[in-house]
């Protein structure tokens, strides 16, 4: 009995699998729209299949960064008109105030992994002071050391290898002065 | 005084050719215990230079325990005990000398070629540490004068240059002695001598400049040595990490060396009485005055280590909290505590009793004083960097423990080979016990040392 049971339980794995795997096929394709509702950013993505919206699917939103994209929020699920409304945060940095937004299906039971980007407006451009990065500090670079540091540092280190050098030249007047004393001898 | 006096008249011709065949004896003929033992040194060496070959040929990930958080492992923990032995030179030979405690007589040169060995193999220690060591010369083309690692570097080579020529100078009569007395020597090993003495004569004018420069050198290795290990304590003060955030940690690492260093010296006299037959030399009063020091030092370094540990524990800020209860009632616990008794509480204690300043004694807790050292250092390095300011997340689980792995310690038993084998090498091929300056002391520095070339 238990050999039957193993044996069927196998056959509804590989059922289940083969129609997950086909269920998964169905592709959806999302468009997203950028509004700004009472100075609120609002992204809207609508997720169709076959021309059709396409409900209750969760869709992830992200926003580009340098290395990685980085999460906007858990993802959302799709209402009955099939689109998932984001509140997008005013507070990201960009350069140029531009900003790339990815709306994203992942894993879904039903539908491929599928990917749409748009740009958008809604960086807040960072203004960076970089008028001191001449000043000479004490957290600068190499070549932007404080003159006093450099002076004081070379000063210490001038002494301390002076004197070694004072010393290894007096071993070789010890050596003159044996030499000197082996003539008188 | 009268005492003295006559003691310093009685000290003549003969018992100073004794003195120097007993001081020579250990250049003139090497034991069968002395082949094995370097053989064995020679053995660990190059068992850790095969080991660092495959640190570097193979995976760092997969050769040693170090990750992100532990990026420093027993490799920098080592080149702590390192330093801290190497001011071994300065407070036995450098203090002492400039304070006219006249016991440091046949002390010192133990002392200036361990701290020598010790410099040496500490900076070696850091270069093993490095993941990338090809690019060690940047350190000195790119480097930032204001860094701490870059005066780190120059401290450590200034240290070193220093030692070396405070260590030759003295040695230069006592080479003209072996060159005098040991005549049957390989013919290099006298021509060595000869070359190195640089026409020794004897003359006043050479004595003269000799002192002189000793005197100059003595001066400077003091600062110097407290230099590197205060440079060393603040490559850990200026890192963010809560244990190493302390104002104190100069200090707390110069006591902890000048601990460490009566402890080894007290090793290392032990050592050479016994493998050299010294017992007239090195004798029963030395250890009793290393006892004394040895109480000393473990007391200014509890006093620093209770300004270190106590004073942020009864404040317990967040940032400390972490760190300080894993050391107190946490995972090193055990660890912590055993640290604190036979590093600081033991040698405070044990040689108040005169019976414990006898040499075995003395030398079984200098061996404690020294293990307990060493992970002290352990303890400070590995704790504060598995406790970061911000909490380990969502990392792999290698990354939030440490143990050193077979390649590493194998590294640093090398280290420990290394220097052994360079204080064992020289008591080898030169006096390890100046033979003029232990004269010197007997005539109290009269005019008569001029005499006994």
């Amino acid at each position: 009995m238990k050999k039957h049971t193993y044996f069927l339980i196998s056959c509804l794995v590989i059922l289940f699998s083969i129609t997950t795997s086909y269920a998964q096929d169905k592709e959806a394709k999302i468009t997203l729209t950028f509004k700004k509702i009472d100075s609120v950013n609002v992204c809207k993505a609508f997720v169709t299949s076959e021309g059709q919206p396409v409900i209750e699917v969760p869709v992830n939103l992200s926003v580009k960064r340098l290395f990685a994209k980085l999460p906007i929020g858990d993802a959302i699920a799709t209402d009955s008109t099939g689109v998932a409304t984001f509140e997008f945060p005013n507070d990201i940095p960009s350069k140029n105030g531009k900003l790339t937004l990815f709306a994203s299906i992942v894993d879904d039971e039903n539908y491929m992994n599928s990917e749409t980007s748009g740009e958008v407006n809604w960086g807040t451009v960072v203004v960076t002071d970089n008028s001191n990065i001449d000043e000479r500090s004490f957290s600068a670079g190499r070549d932007r050391a404080p003159i006093y540091f450099i002076t004081i540092s070379l000063l210490i280190l001038g002494l301390i290898w002076g004197t070694l050098l004072f010393a290894v030249l007096q071993v070789f007047k010890i050596k003159k002065l044996g030499k000197i004393q082996e003539i008188k001898e | 005084m009268s005492k003295n006096i006559n003691k310093h008249e009685t000290f003549t011709q003969e018992e100073y050719m004794v003195m120097k065949n007993d001081l020579l004896r250990p250049i003139a003929k090497i034991g069968k215990a002395g082949k094995i033992w370097i053989a064995f040194l020679v053995v660990v060496l190059l068992a850790g230079i095969v080991a660092y070959i495959i640190q570097e040929t193979k995976s760092k990930y997969v050769t040693t325990s170090l990750r992100d958080y532990t990026m420093w492992g027993i490799y920098i923990s080592n080149f702590l005990f390192m330093v801290a032995i190497g001011l071994v030179g300065v407070l036995m030979s450098a203090v002492l000398k400039l304070t006219n405690f006249e016991w440091y007589r046949p002390l010192s040169r133990i002392a200036e070629v361990i701290a020598i060995g010790a410099i040496m193999f500490g900076g070696i220690s850091i270069v093993v540490a490095m993941g990338r060591p090809d690019r060690l010369l940047n350190l000195f083309i790119h480097g930032r004068i204001q860094s701490p690692i870059i005066w780190d570097v120059i401290g450590i080579s200034t240290d070193l240059a220093a030692c070396i020529i405070l260590l030759f100078i003295p040695l230069i009569p006592s080479l003209v002695t072996c060159k005098n007395h040991l005549k049957n020597l390989p013919k290099w090993q006298l021509k060595m001598y000869n070359m190195l003495s640089f026409g020794w004569q004897g003359t006043p004018e050479q004595w003269e400049i000799l002192k002189k420069t000793m005197k100059v050198l003595t001066a400077l290795v003091i600062p110097l040595g407290v230099v590197i290990c205060t440079i060393t304590a603040w490559l850990f003060a200026t890192t963010l990490r809560p244990e190493w955030d302390s104002t104190n940690f100069g200090a707390y690492f110069v006591s902890n060396a000048f601990l460490l260093s009566v402890a080894v010296m007290t090793l290392a006299t032990f050592v050479f009485r016994k493998a050299y037959n010294f017992e007239k030399y090195l004798t029963e009063m030395h250890f009793d005055k290393l006892g004394q020091a040895l109480v000393l030092m473990a007391l200014i370094h509890g006093y620093f280590n209770v300004n270190e540990y106590l004073i942020p524990a009864y404040k317990m800020s967040g940032l400390h909290e972490n760190t300080l209860l894993n050391l107190f009632t946490g995972k090193e616990a055990a660890f912590y505590w055993s640290v604190v008794i036979f590093g600081i509480i033991v040698p405070i204690l044990l040689p108040l009793f005169p019976k414990m300043r006898k040499p075995l004694p003395l030398t079984i807790i200098s061996i404690v004083v020294l293990i307990a050292g060493w992970f002290r250092l352990y303890l400070i390095v590995i704790p504060g960097l598995l406790h970061p300011y911000l909490p380990i997340q969502d990392v792999p689980e290698s990354w939030t423990h440490y143990f050193p792995s077979v390649v590493e310690m194998t590294v640093v038993a090398a280290t420990f080979a290394g220097v052994l084998l360079i204080v064992t090498l020289f008591s080898r091929y030169f006096p390890i016990i100046s033979v003029w300056e232990v004269a010197e002391g007997e005539l109290e520095g009269k005019e008569e040392i001029f005499n006994y070339k």
